[in-house]
């Protein structure tokens, strides 16, 4: 509590100096100065989320607008006071180091549906619908490019989204359990099995625990799935991309 | 319900079958499993009361800490007011701010966290940013929200499933209490009757959110009830009457017991003469058509704020020497209530605290009011208790109750009514320096204390009791306790560095090992017995 004491406190301070001076323009350094300590010099993120990638979704700079203004409630993004000017100039710079919003799709929506229902929907779900050891990609395309969407699929042992590395636990009695990683410390480790049950070890029941360097998912190369099926399926995410009916701000579904 | 093959045979302890998939046969066991813990309350009777006996009389001053969990939210000068539920070895909890999470029963660790993104006008729910838990049922976990709305989560992501409006939030509506599931419904309650907001109690289908059915605590111009208000259908629309603390069921005469709040204005009464029903009840209601089957009403015409928020204790007791199903009401009022379930008939009623209201109730169960307030002490707007629940010890037929001691000036004052704006109707004046609080262990069959553990100041704290003689509480100062449930000796004292306030702790059986887990300022804590 006393970090939002703080940083509402903080808030108020930056107002009472924006009203003595003429309101800055500078919108790197105002980051720099206002955001960074939460949300990383490079805007990439760090206690806060990552805030590069926003513009790849509509309507991106009303809602960055809003969320500086109000802040988040309940959590320790406070309110600002600031001028008008500061908060456009925060948010310019904030459009200047975002990703791209993502390019034109070819493939064929439909088609990919058919395709994700087939390779994806045993551990990817979409809206309320499929497995449960993979990610959530009911709004992967509007935080990823196409060109991370191919290589994850491609290449799926590259890298591992947080929540999700894969596991192998060996207990005393030698059984084996594979999951995917919720959390670990020194003692114990959460997984979320192969059945998609959640369960917890303490590390002194285990024989070995095992960050897996493979993941459960298999590469999908051109053999198991064409550069045509992949377009349809990258489609067919991007249809997903804006979701006016979700809240903008929950934060679910990420496993963590 | 599945058997959990697996948990069991890695820790050899086959005795204990974990609830994968949440069903009302589950929630009918309720507490028979110690391993489970499905409801608000533990099991479907309010009781509070776990059959575990680890922890002991004996052995309960050496309950150590085994870990905590921050959760980086609070309710300023409020409490951690849920009850985590158990599923699958899994602790299932909502916290301030709407926020919530799943974490590993045995070390605290989080598997998902949930937050709601708010708006920034909420109303009630600004001010008192609580909650008090979720409900389950199958994979789908149910939340109330501070901006009125009920949510469905998805048990293994927290993903969220569906989203309904309850009411709207910007007049002055809020929801904070545990959904209670029964059967295939969804029963929730609204928050707001701090404001010139109407109550009611809602059922909701747990697949798609749509409502069932909805029962309003202040009845519309001409219903039953609508005579005890003065002829004015505009005054209908905002009496108050709010319904923020999880009731009690009984699957035998399929009836749900839910208490009522407040009627608005709080304190000033001119303007509403009459009893103002259903506020300040007990309604039992069939909870597959919601139609009002009782009530009784503790406080009529209110004037203190003395919402019947209150958990709903159901038991079978030994009163005047013969075998009664009873429901049970410690009330802010002072009263502590023992009623027949089936009628709603009062058994017994008599005063838990030092209050100067009322001292006795009539043969019908109304208090003979001899002080309203406005000259002199009377119990103070938090009341003689508050909405912690209470705990039941069925073989020691005592009720185990945080009672306040106060005293305060009511000042009553007209105030004009403004949607989205408290209406209070009036101020309080506290004496401060004469309140205290205590744990009190109230003889069910005749309602006289049998002991008392006094605290330093009127405490907030919810009781826990088991099957071994031990009862849990807490203070405002910021100790868990536990006590010798049959003589009230202090066992064990554990410092948790905020009040504990409104929450009540929970129990279960995991691996073995008897855990003890309470809420307190931000932090989620986990006691037992050493290894």
């Amino acid at each position: 509590m006393q970090v939002i004491g703080w940083a509402l406190a903080a808030g108020v301070t930056l107002f009472a100096a924006g009203v003595q001076n003429p309101p800055r323009s500078d919108g790197a350094a105002l980051f720099r100065e206002r955001c960074a300590d939460c949300h990383g010099a490079d805007a990439k993120g760090a206690r806060g989320p990552d805030l590069t990638r926003l513009w790849m979704n509509d309507g991106a700079d009303e809602r960055a607008m809003s969320t500086i203004r109000t802040g988040v409630a309940g959590s320790i993004m406070p309110p600002s006071s600031a001028p008008d000017e500061e908060i456009r100039a925060i948010v310019a710079y904030l459009r200047s180091v975002s990703v791209a919003k993502a390019e034109a799709i070819s493939g064929n929506a439909t088609s990919g549906e058919a395709v994700f229902a087939g390779n994806c929907a045993q551990c990817h779900r979409i809206n309320g619908r499929g497995g449960y050891l993979g990610p959530d990609l009911s709004r992967i395309a509007g935080s990823q490019s196409n060109q991370v969407l191919t290589r994850a699929i491609r290449d799926a042992s590259a890298s591992f989204a947080s929540g999700y590395e894969p596991v192998t636990l060996v207990t005393r009695d030698g059984r084996q359990i594979r999951g995917t990683r919720k959390a670990e410390d020194a003692f114990s480790i959460q997984i979320m099995d192969m059945q998609g049950r959640l369960r917890g070890y303490e590390k002194g029941d285990l024989r070995t625990v095992t960050r897996d360097q493979k993941s459960l998912m298999p590469d999908f190369g051109t053999d198991r799935l064409s550069d045509s099926s992949l377009d349809d399926l990258l489609a067919y995410l991007a249809k997903f991309r804006i979701q006016p009916a979700r809240r903008a701000g929950d934060t679910s579904g990420d496993g963590r | 319900m599945c058997v959990i093959a697996s948990a069991a045979s890695v820790f050899g302890h086959a005795q204990e079958e974990g609830v994968t998939n949440v069903t009302y046969q589950d929630m009918l066991n309720g507490l028979k499993n110690p391993s489970a813990w499905l409801t608000y309350s533990g099991d479907y009777s309010g009781q509070r009361h776990s059959p575990l006996k680890q922890i002991t009389p004996d052995n309960a001053h050496r309950l150590s800490a085994q870990w905590s969990f921050q959760t980086e939210t609070m309710a300023r000068g409020r409490g951690f007011e849920a009850t985590p539920l158990l599923i699958d070895g899994v602790l299932y909890v909502t916290g301030p701010n709407n926020f919530a999470w799943a974490l590993h029963a045995k070390t605290g660790r989080p598997f998902w966290r949930y937050r709601r993104d708010l708006p920034n006008n909420l109303t009630y729910g600004a001010s008192v940013p609580v909650n008090r838990g979720f409900g389950a049922l199958g994979d789908r976990l149910f939340m109330t929200t501070l901006d009125a709305h009920l949510l469905a989560l998805d048990m293994k992501t927290g993903s969220v499933l569906w989203d309904v409006e309850l009411a709207d939030y910007k007049i002055g509506h809020s929801a904070t209490v545990a959904p209670l599931v029964v059967k295939d419904k969804v029963i929730v309650g609204i928050s707001g009757g701090d404001y010139p907001t109407r109550g009611f109690l809602d059922a909701y289908e747990p697949a798609t959110g749509k409502r069932i059915w909805r029962f309003y605590t202040v009845p519309a111009p001409g219903e039953p009830g609508s005579e005890t208000w003065p002829d004015s259908p505009e005054l209908l629309t905002r009496g108050g009457g709010g319904t923020w603390v999880t009731g009690s069921y009984d699957p035998e005469s399929n009836t749900v017991y839910w208490g009522t709040g407040n009627p608005n204005p709080d304190y000033y009464g001119d303007e509403r003469k009459g009893d103002n029903l259903y506020t300040c009840s007990l309604i039992a209601m069939d909870p597959d058509t919601g139609r009002l089957k009782w009530h009784f009403q503790f406080t009529p015409h209110d004037l203190h704020d003395w919402d019947a928020n209150h958990v709903p204790v159901l038991a079978e007791i030994t009163i005047g020497g013969q075998r009664r199903k009873v429901v049970m009401v410690a009330n802010r009022n002072g009263f502590f209530y023992v009623l027949d379930r089936s009628t709603g008939k009062l058994l017994l009623g008599k005063p838990f605290t030092d209050t100067s209201w009322a001292r006795e109730l009539g043969p019908d169960g109304r208090p003979i009011v001899v002080n309203q307030g406005t000259r002199g002490c009377i119990p103070d707007n938090w009341g003689s208790t508050n909405f912690m629940p209470p705990s039941f010890d069925p073989v020691l037929g005592l009720l185990f109750v945080t009672a306040r001691e106060t005293c305060a000036t009511f000042v009553p004052e007209k105030q004009v009514i403004t949607p989205g704006r408290f209406s209070m109707g009036g101020t309080v004046r506290r004496e401060l320096d004469k309140a205290y609080g205590a744990l009190r262990a109230i003889d069910a069959s005749t309602g006289e204390r049998r002991w008392e553990f006094k605290f330093t100041t009127p405490s907030f704290a919810g009781v826990l009791s088991t099957a071994s003689g031990v009862v849990i509480g807490g203070d405002n100062e910021g100790n868990l306790m536990a006590f010798d449930a049959r003589t009230g000796e202090h066992l064990w004292h554990y410092q948790t560095g905020y009040p504990i306030w409104g929450g009540a702790p929970m129990t279960y059986l995991l691996d073995g090992r008897q855990y003890l887990v309470i809420g307190s300022g931000s932090t989620i804590m986990a006691f037992a017995l050493p290894r």
